[in-house]
This record gives C-alpha cells, sequence and structure tokens, in this order.
C-alpha cells in the first residue's frame, strides 16, 4: 500500500447518521415485515388473550416505519438546503442530457470492463447516483407512501388515509397494494447485495476507504504504489 | 299496488303495530350509522313519503343478489320491506311476464321520469354488440342504457355489477364490464358482495328513500356505512391474529380451535365489508365464523388477485407458481450472482494489468 497522501472529508455527521438510521430501519422493517406476510414463528401455547406475537410485530414495523419516514424527510431537507458539498442532490439532474454524457458512459464502461482506468469521484459516482434515485429515494417514496395507505386502513377517514389512501384504488384494491408493498420491498435485499459489492469493490480497486468513510467520514487519497 | 302508497300504509295493511314499526325505524337507523336522533327523520320518510319505485334489471348474474335480498332478516318487517320498495320491475320476482312486464318497465320510465332508482343485478356483456346477453329480445346493453336514462340513482347490486365479478375475469370471453363503465352522468352506489348482505341492500334503498340522496360512498363508489372498515378490523378472530396463533392447515387442531386463518389465504385484512359486523342470515353466522377464509368478494377483481388459499398473489405473466417471495430471492440471487461474477473479472483484469506493470 502506498502512503495517504490526502485526506478529505466528505461525508458530514448528518449523512452518517441517516445512513445508519436508514441502514437499521430497513433490516427491522424487512424482518418485521417477512413475518407480518408469512408468520413462521410457531403459535405462543396457552390462551390468545395472553400473547401479542403478531401484534409486537406489526407495531415494531409500524414506529420503526415512522423512524425510518422522519429520517427520509431529514435526508431530503439536507440533499436541498443542507450546506454540504457531497451530500447535496446539487449535481444530479438526470433530466438534462449532458448528465447522462461523458462522466456516466465512462464511469458505465469502466463497470462493463471496456476501460483500464477506473473513474474516480470523492462523492457518488453518477452510476452510484443514479442507483441511489431509482432504489433508495424511488423506493422508499413507494413504500412510505404504500406503507401509510396501509397503515391508514387501521382508522379509516384519519390522517394518513386521508393523506395517502388514494394509493389504494390507483393499485386497484387493498390486496394489490398489499402485494405491491411486498414485492417492492425486494428491492432493499437487491439493493444491499449491490451497495456492498460495489463499495468493497472500490475500496480494494481505488483504494479511496470508502469502508470506512461512512463511519469516520474520512476518505484518502493514496500514493501509488511504486513499480 | 298502489305506487304512491307510503311505507306505514303498507305496515297497517300488513297488520303490523306501530311499535314494530317504530322498532324497524330504528333498526334501519342503527345498520345506516345513523344517530338516534335521525330516527324521527326516518320514521317522517316512511310515514309521508310515496314509495320509490324501484325497476330492477338482471343482467349476467347467478341471481345470488336477489336470494340474498330476499333474506333480510326480521321476516315479518323485511319481507314487508321488500314489497314497500314498489318493485315494479324485476324479471326474476314478478308475477307478469313477456310484453306486459316491458310496457311495466317502460310505463314507470315515462311516469316517473327523474324519479325512480334503477338496480341492476350483474354486469354487462358488451363484446359482438352485447349478444351474450339478451334481455327481452333486447342486449342488455341497450335496456340498461335505455332504463337508466332518466333514473335518479343507479344501484349497483353485487360484485358483477360493481366490479365485474367471475363474468369479467380473466380471459373475460363476453367482454363484460361493470355498469358504471358501461353508463355515465348517473350517480352510481356500488354494493359489492357475491351476493352482498341483505340487511345491507335494504340499508341502501332506505337511505334512498329517508334522504333523497344516495348514501356518502367510499373511493370505490361503496357506502362508507358499510363498507367503512375491513372484515379484519371487527373479525371475533382477532385476538388470534394479535396472538400470532394461525391455522397450517384445515385439519390441524389450530381449526378445530378456530384459531385466526390469516395463513390460510384469508382475505379478511383486505376486504370491506360489514360480514364480521352484521353476519349472515339473522346473524346466523359468516365465512370466518364456519371456519373458511374470507376470498374478498366485495372487492374488486376479486377472482383475478390469485389463489383463495394462499397469502402472497400470484404474478399471473410468470405462471402458476410464482409470487412476490419467490420473483425477489430470484431477483437477489442474480445480483448476488452478478456481483460475484463482476468480482471474479475485476480480480482477473487487476492481475494481469499488475503482471503487465511488473514485465
Amino acid at each position: 500500500m502506498g502512503r495517504i497522501i490526502e485526506e478529505i472529508y466528505v461525508w458530514r455527521l448528518p449523512v452518517r447518521l441517516y445512513h445508519w438510521i436508514n441502514a437499521i430501519c430497513t433490516v427491522i422493517l424487512l424482518l418485521t415485515g417477512v413475518y407480518i406476510a408469512a408468520p413462521l414463528l410457531n403459535p405462543p401455547l396457552g390462551e390468545a388473550v395472553w400473547f401479542k406475537q403478531m401484534a409486537w410485530f406489526r407495531y415494531a414495523h409500524f414506529a420503526v416505519a415512522f423512524i425510518f419516514i422522519a429520517n427520509f424527510l431529514f435526508r431530503m431537507y439536507w440533499a436541498l438546503f443542507g450546506n454540504d458539498k457531497y451530500g447535496r442532490f446539487g449535481g444530479f439532474r438526470p433530466w438534462s442530457p449532458a448528465w447522462w454524457g461523458q462522466p456516466f458512459r465512462e464511469q458505465v464502461e469502466s463497470y462493463l470492463f471496456l476501460r483500464s482506468d477506473e473513474p474516480n469521484y470523492v462523492g457518488h459516482n453518477p452510476v452510484a447516483a443514479l442507483a441511489h434515485f431509482v432504489f433508495i429515494f424511488c423506493g422508499s417514496s413507494f413504500m412510505i407512501l404504500s406503507g401509510l395507505a396501509m397503515y391508514g386502513e387501521n382508522n379509516p377517514g384519519g390522517f394518513s388515509s386521508a393523506l395517502t389512501g388514494w394509493m389504494i384504488p390507483l393499485f386497484g384494491g387493498s390486496y394489490t397494494l398489499h402485494f405491491a408493498h411486498h414485492l417492492m420491498a425486494w428491492i432493499f435485499p437487491l439493493y444491499l447485495v449491490v451497495h456492498l459489492y460495489a463499495v468493497f469493490r472500490h475500496d480494494i480497486v481505488d483504494r479511496t476507504s470508502v469502508t470506512s468513510s461512512i463511519v469516520t467520514g474520512y476518505k484518502h487519497k493514496v500514493e501509488e504504489e511504486p513499480v | 299496488m298502489q305506487s304512491n302508497q307510503t311505507f306505514a300504509d303498507l305496515f297497517k295493511a300488513r297488520g303490523v303495530s306501530r311499535r314494530d314499526f317504530l322498532k324497524f325505524c330504528s333498526l334501519t337507523s342503527v345498520y345506516l350509522g345513523l344517530s338516534p336522533s335521525m330516527v324521527p327523520s326516518i320514521v317522517n320518510a316512511m310515514e309521508n313519503k310515496p314509495r320509490t319505485p324501484v325497476l330492477w334489471l338482471h343482467g349476467q348474474e347467478c341471481t345470488c343478489c336477489s336470494e340474498s335480498f330476499i333474506r333480510s332478516s326480521h321476516p315479518s318487517i323485511e319481507d314487508l320491506l321488500f314489497n314497500m320498495i314498489s318493485l315494479d320491475y324485476d324479471d326474476v320476482l314478478s308475477a307478469a311476464a313477456g310484453h306486459q312486464l316491458e310496457d311495466a318497465r317502460k310505463k314507470i320510465m315515462k311516469d316517473f321520469k327523474g324519479k325512480y332508482i334503477v338496480a341492476v343485478e350483474g354486469n354487462v356483456s358488451t363484446k359482438d354488440d352485447g349478444v351474450y346477453c339478451m334481455v327481452g329480445g333486447d342486449s342488455f346493453l341497450n335496456i340498461i342504457r335505455e332504463t337508466t336514462a332518466d333514473a335518479a340513482a343507479v344501484i349497483a347490486w353485487g360484485a358483477c355489477a360493481s366490479f365485474g365479478c367471475v363474468q369479467n375475469a380473466h380471459p373475460n370471453p363476453s367482454g363484460a364490464k361493470p355498469i358504471d363503465e358501461v353508463i355515465s352522468g348517473k350517480p352510481i352506489v356500488k354494493v359489492p358482495g357475491c351476493p352482498p348482505i341483505s340487511e345491507v341492500m335494504t340499508g341502501v334503498v332506505t337511505h334512498f328513500h329517508t334522504f333523497g340522496t344516495l348514501p356518502e360512498l367510499d373511493r370505490f363508489g361503496r357506502p362508507k356505512a358499510f363498507y367503512n372498515t375491513r372484515i379484519h378490523d371487527k373479525c371475533y378472530r382477532r385476538a388470534f391474529f394479535d396472538a400470532g396463533m394461525f391455522v397450517r392447515s384445515f385439519d390441524d387442531d389450530a381449526t378445530r380451535k378456530g384459531w385466526c386463518l390469516y395463513k390460510m389465504g384469508c382475505k379478511g385484512p383486505t376486504t370491506y365489508n360489514s360480514c364480521s359486523k352484521i353476519q349472515w342470515n339473522e346473524g346466523t353466522s359468516f365465512p370466518i365464523g364456519s371456519g373458511h377464509p374470507c376470498i374478498g368478494c366485495s372487492e374488486p377483481n376479486f377472482w383475478d388477485r390469485g389463489p383463495f388459499y394462499k397469502r402472497l398473489a400470484e404474478v399471473p405473466f410468470l405462471g402458476s407458481d410464482s409470487n412476490a417471495d419467490k420473483i425477489g430471492m430470484i431477483a437477489v440471487g442474480a445480483a448476488a450472482a452478478g456481483a460475484a461474477a463482476h468480482a471474479a473479472v475485476t480480480a482477473v483484469k487487476k492481475t494481469k494489468e499488475e503482471k503487465h506493470d511488473k514485465d
């Protein structure tokens, strides 16, 4: 390994906090969600009134979901108004053809082994930005809206029913919305696999300590290994 | 029977005491979810308003809605209610037949223009100009358009008229459509279910008779009084659901103990209806009460929503053995395999480059 020649503060504390709260919430939501959809645990022994197995799983799912939503909204605030060069959405302009130009193409080519050099970015590279937009922004938005719509079913005419209840007819009924919520939940494990692989790979190939940067906030530029 | 007779007149003629009449009015207000202060308006309407003429059309259907309707509980009263609405046309129940009956329909349409209610049971075949459902020598498509043209309101009885039911399930050979896709510009109240609960049906008619307007509807056009909450919310087996005690097969001990049918594919958590409140046949029971999971018959397109006895719906385009979890697992597996392959190529490339650098 070469010498560290530069230390860059990339992920400010709000971004790191968001990342880990989001990660923990997603895992809990997935596990509780799996139980709610297909309760695999053995039934408790005794009278039904003594136990709250399913009720607690649902309670945990809803409570963590609200933390997830608050965390998501906080990240949106930080992305739009935060004083953060790498955490802002400033550079992400998928509506402009220019954004899909040279840097994006280079990154895709690099991932497809069509180039020998690896483009290096301090923040997210354009492909990573797009992946985060699709999986995290769109995926979370859908899960939040459909989740709130179904949560609103517990209290018809209440706040979340009035706010997001239109999702139910949009998806052709409560059952289909449950199904869509369940199917879309799979993008999170899917994303997790791709995300972890990409991070570890970049860490090895680029040697920018991207893995530890989400804990410490710092990325390092390492001197090229002497030939 | 005279059309300007009031409900009260009819009750009196049938020998129902005033006490029973008032009981009926109170009971109806309870079913409609109205406050006790509204009972006098119901009594007033029943005593003074002439009975609402109803034309009851039958399209592609099985008559289970009619069967349910005539079994409305508290028979001595509900049997009268069945007579009360001045049912002037009904293919199934009318004594008259043929041209006589068709003339009666046309006469009501002329005499009570803009005041009569059209109740539709069954849906409309639209393929090939609707030849797959002919009534009285004309297609049902033409008849429903003609009859509803001057109606005050339209009631869609049952899943067929409301959402299409089995006739428009895939592949829908007769091009069956629910009535709201065939007529326009008329207030439609949907009373879905296969069949709907009889008290719900009589309740909707009473609401219209009392207030002259349709009841408050939910996002799917169903009266909120009966379709506001899910079967699950009022289910007497809910305690077993919350405790995590589920039936796992139809012959296990849990079935005999009456545990929750969630894992057997019960659609109660996603079905809006009053089965768990009002129940059926004078409050005798309802499907879950008899140990059978709810099939969600008051929800749109319930026939195409996957198997009745499974929780997760099939994904139709991927074959009958696929479900959300299988698709998800395959996608995650493919991603993991892709990542592994990508890692392998990266490693090979890196080794080559290093070799190249050393040379």
